[in-house]
């Protein structure tokens, strides 16, 4: 029988959103489809609506040609959907064959669970896949490349013949990137569905047969992948031409004295790490997942111990106890993780832009409100920030939006910063979005700043930064300028040893 | 700014709810019963809930702050027993109440030292240390309720202001006032909301949670102990066990009020909500005299109605965004 998927007039709304509205498209066995569109696309609710998490208002699923009803991701399981989410949900204290087998490990004639059995079977499709991971390592003690992979054993395992992934090159390394998509490959060759959301244009190029785009959760456009450009996508997605971003930036080419010397830095970490950074130059760093970019980032910042080497700021010797000291001096951190470590999802924007301020913006014992206002609507004039209100909580702004708050935080009139630290800044972003953060990063170089540029994404770190350092192991292995460095000579630097 | 005032207007209708719900019980008793709202009456719950509301206060900025202290009421019979052991030791009454709030608050540092400290789960942790204050007050007295003949010192929870309002009730809604100046106001203040939200990109934007949540548990302590000593100034003696039956009543008084039992929001105007309603209702079983098993049913009950008519509330604001949105495409 013919294996296809099909949604039918799907609509839904929350709170304050039409998230989608009338969605109808149709994917077929032993395709590839992406799922293309900007931050509050609706991409995300669809794929909670396919993993049975949410019920559509309106419309349905159609499985080989049988309506379906999710009430529970159970529903969805049983039905042969695998949804693969950006968050991992694999039971970290458990090993990869209980994982690959929860809920349905063989049993023994006692009724206990066959280890035997248990750790064969996981071992056959470990092999089949051809990865290097044992059966009974911990979950939690995998790279995120493997959870991933493990998860997509776990899918394989239940025998789901609708595999869809969430961005799931996010927090992947380009060889990792590889791996995976010789797994969906092998998927496509059984002859399954496999739906892939991801922002990344190149990847969808690489991997994709069809591209279904939704814009302000409509649907838009089915292409054939064969038969598109990236320019078109990018119509379809944003309703405007971009252009070539990268050419098109303000770049600054004042380049002022030397703000932070690297020398010989050791933590546990990173070893003999060495480099230097101008005011008003951005200095990218690349490398693989683990390389040890974020560690440099923290070791500036005060959060990881110096045990060798030192860094110097402004000319001289730093060494932070506390990240209340670095912000003191000067320096800011755009984390990695913006929910988790950049924001207070619950608050308002008026009230994460002024965080690190609220000892200058007093008025005898209590806070300014009008300073305080004022700050605000200066940072979303700045950053062009989209809110009907400085009051609006920040959860409920789109990635981008909530990481211009951040940057607005960091660079409000009251802050004195001189180094910016930006930690994958346009991860989750979409590209419309992308373009402006790129241009940001420019513009605080032109205001004087320093700013160390860190991002997985070899062309944007190549394109936007004026230097890159790149990065392995923990050690310096490259530092080569934006007219040097090309995607193949940076990553042969990432990657060989 | 459409947003904002929506976003007033969902405070206020939690805060209405709740008034109504207030308004509702305090109807119903005193149908049942029309003594309930007599002068008397009304007196002896302003003076009971006082104890409650002092502890309340200190416990909503707890929470507020993203850590829970379950040995308030421990604290509390702590500060009532060394106060009147102190006093009874000769040391003059102002001196005996300043040396025990110093030692409440010595004790919710002990309690911060676990939790902010060592990372201990604050559960585990305070439910540890109730247990060892609650061995400690027993120690110290003998199990004997400890008589604080001293008159000077009957003045903070005997007396009445301008000779109606019993003064405990005053000094609880002044310190209701001052600390929800704090909250509002405040640089401190918005901290406890920031770090109660996320502890982690706070302390990236250069707060101090562990320093915060430190002095929000010594806060708490302070005001616990402040509590027993108002409770033995009115009893003229202090017992070593008597609230103990009121375990969780602080902290259910604060989540009645809003105050999320997840940190990083509430505030005082809410609690006061919160602290009357425990109050006026549990004071309406006693005044209908109904078996005290009977009554910890009903307070149970009283919390999950609660609690259940906010999910309601929740739930058809969600719809009514929903509905907007639907019509705005």
């Amino acid at each position: 029988m013919e294996q296809y998927l099909e949604f039918t007039g799907i609509g839904k709304a929350y709170p304050g959103v039409q998230a989608l509205r009338d969605i109808s498209f149709r994917c077929d066995g032993g395709e590839v489809l992406a799922l293309l569109g900007e931050n509050g696309a609706g991409k995300s609710t669809l794929l909670k609506i396919l993993s049975g998490d949410t019920r559509p208002d309106e419309g349905g699923i159609i499985i080989d040609g049988r309506p379906q009803q999710f009430s529970a991701p159970y529903d969805a399981i049983k039905a042969g959907v695998s949804v693969i989410y950006q968050e991992r949900q694999l039971v970290p204290a458990m090993s990869v064959m209980e994982n690959i087998f929860l809920g349905e490990q063989p049993k023994t004639s006692l009724g206990t669970i066959d280890k035997k059995a248990l750790r064969q079977s996981t071992q056959d499709i470990i092999d089949k896949f051809g990865l290097p991971i044992r059966p009974d390592e911990l979950a939690g003690r995998l790279s995120v490349a493997y959870q991933q992979m493990v998860e997509i054993m776990k899918a394989y395992r239940r025998n789901s013949k609708i595999i869809a992934f969430d961005e799931p090159t996010a927090p992947l390394a380009d060889a990792e990137i590889a791996i995976l998509f010789d797994l969906i490959r092998r998927l496509k060759e059984e002859g399954r569905i496999v739906l892939y959301v991801s922002h990344r244009l190149s990847e969808i190029f690489r991997i994709t047969d069809k591209i279904a785009v939704l814009k302000d959760g409509r649907f838009v456009k089915y292409l054939t992948t064969s038969r598109t450009n990236e320019q078109e996508l990018i119509q379809a997605m944003v309703g405007r031409d971009i252009g070539d971003t990268y050419a098109n930036l303000r770049r600054n080419d004042k380049l002022g004295d030397v703000l932070l010397e690297v020398c010989n830095l050791e933590t546990e970490y990173l070893r003999d790490v060495s480099f230097t950074l101008r005011r008003g130059e951005v200095l990218g760093l690349a490398g693989l997942v683990g390389a040890g970019r974020t560690e440099v980032a923290r070791a500036i910042f005060g959060a990881d111990a110096i045990l060798g080497g030192e860094i110097r700021f402004e000319g001289e010797a730093i060494d932070f106890s506390e990240p209340k000291d670095a912000i003191e001096a000067g320096i800011a951190l755009c984390p990695e993780d913006r929910k988790d470590q950049g924001l207070v999802l619950w608050r308002s924007i008026r009230e994460n832009i002024t965080m690190p301020v609220l000892g200058r913006i007093r008025k005898g014992l209590f806070l300014d409100r009008a300073a305080e206002e004022h700050l605000a609507e200066e940072a979303i004039a700045k950053y062009a920030i989209r809110t009907p209100s400085i009051n609006k909580i920040v959860r409920e702004l789109s990635g981008g939006n909530q990481q211009k708050v951040i940057l607005g935080r960091w660079t409000n009139s009251k802050m004195t910063t001189k180094l910016l630290i930006l930690d994958e800044p346009t991860k989750g972003i979409d590209v419309g979005t992308k373009a402006e953060v790129y241009q940001m990063i420019c513009d605080f170089a032109g205001e004087g700043f320093g700013v160390i540029f860190i991002s997985s994404e070899l062309t944007e770190v190549i394109n936007v930064s004026d230097r890159i350092i790149v990065m392995r192991n923990g050690r310096v292995t490259g530092d080569v300028t934006r007219r040097e460095a090309t995607e193949e000579s940076v990553l042969a630097l990432a990657m060989t040893d | 700014m459409g947003n904002d005032r929506s976003l007033r207007r969902v405070i206020k209708s939690k805060n209405t709810v709740l008034i109504a719900i207030l308004a509702a019980v305090v109807l119903m008793f005193y149908l049942l019963n029309s003594n309930y709202l007599s002068g008397d009456n009304l007196r002896g719950v302003m003076q009971s809930m006082s104890i409650t509301g002092i502890m309340a206060v200190g416990a909503a900025c707890l929470l507020i702050g993203g850590g829970i202290d379950l040995a308030t009421s421990m604290e509390a019979l702590f500060g009532g027993v060394l106060c009147g052991l102190l006093i009874k030791a000769g040391i003059p009454w102002p001196l005996s109440v300043l040396l025990t709030l110093a030692a409440g608050g010595l004790i919710g540092g002990a309690v911060a030292y676990l939790v902010a400290h060592l990372g201990m789960m604050p559960f585990i942790a305070s439910i540890a240390l109730s247990n060892v204050i609650r061995g400690v007050n027993l120690v110290m007295t003998n199990a004997q309720n400890v008589p604080v003949p001293t008159e000077g010192f009957w003045v903070l929870g005997s007396s009445n202001v301008l000779n109606i309002i019993p003064t405990p009730f005053v000094i609880m809604l002044i310190l209701l006032v001052i600390y929800g100046l704090v909250l509002h106001k405040t640089q401190f203040g918005r901290n406890i909301y920031l770090i109660g939200g996320n502890q982690f990109a706070a302390r990236l934007s250069g707060l101090s949670p562990k320093k915060i949540r430190t002095i929000l548990y010594v806060n708490n302590g302070v005001l616990a102990a402040f509590s027993g000593i108002v409770v033995a100034s009115r009893m003229h003696s202090a017992s070593p066990s008597s609230l103990s039956d009121s375990q969780m009543d602080a902290i259910t008084a604060a989540i009645l009020g809003g105050v999320s039992f997840m940190g990083g929001s509430g505030g005082m105007g809410g609690c006061l909500i919160g602290i009357l309603l425990l109050n006026f209702f549990n004071n309406g079983l006693n005044v209908l005299s109904l078996e005290s098993h009977w009554q910890t049913i009903a307070q149970g009950a009283l919390l999950i109605a609660a609690l259940t008519m906010d999910y309601f509330n929740e739930k058809s604001r969600e719809k009514s965004l929903k509905a907007g949105a639907a019509l705005k495409q």
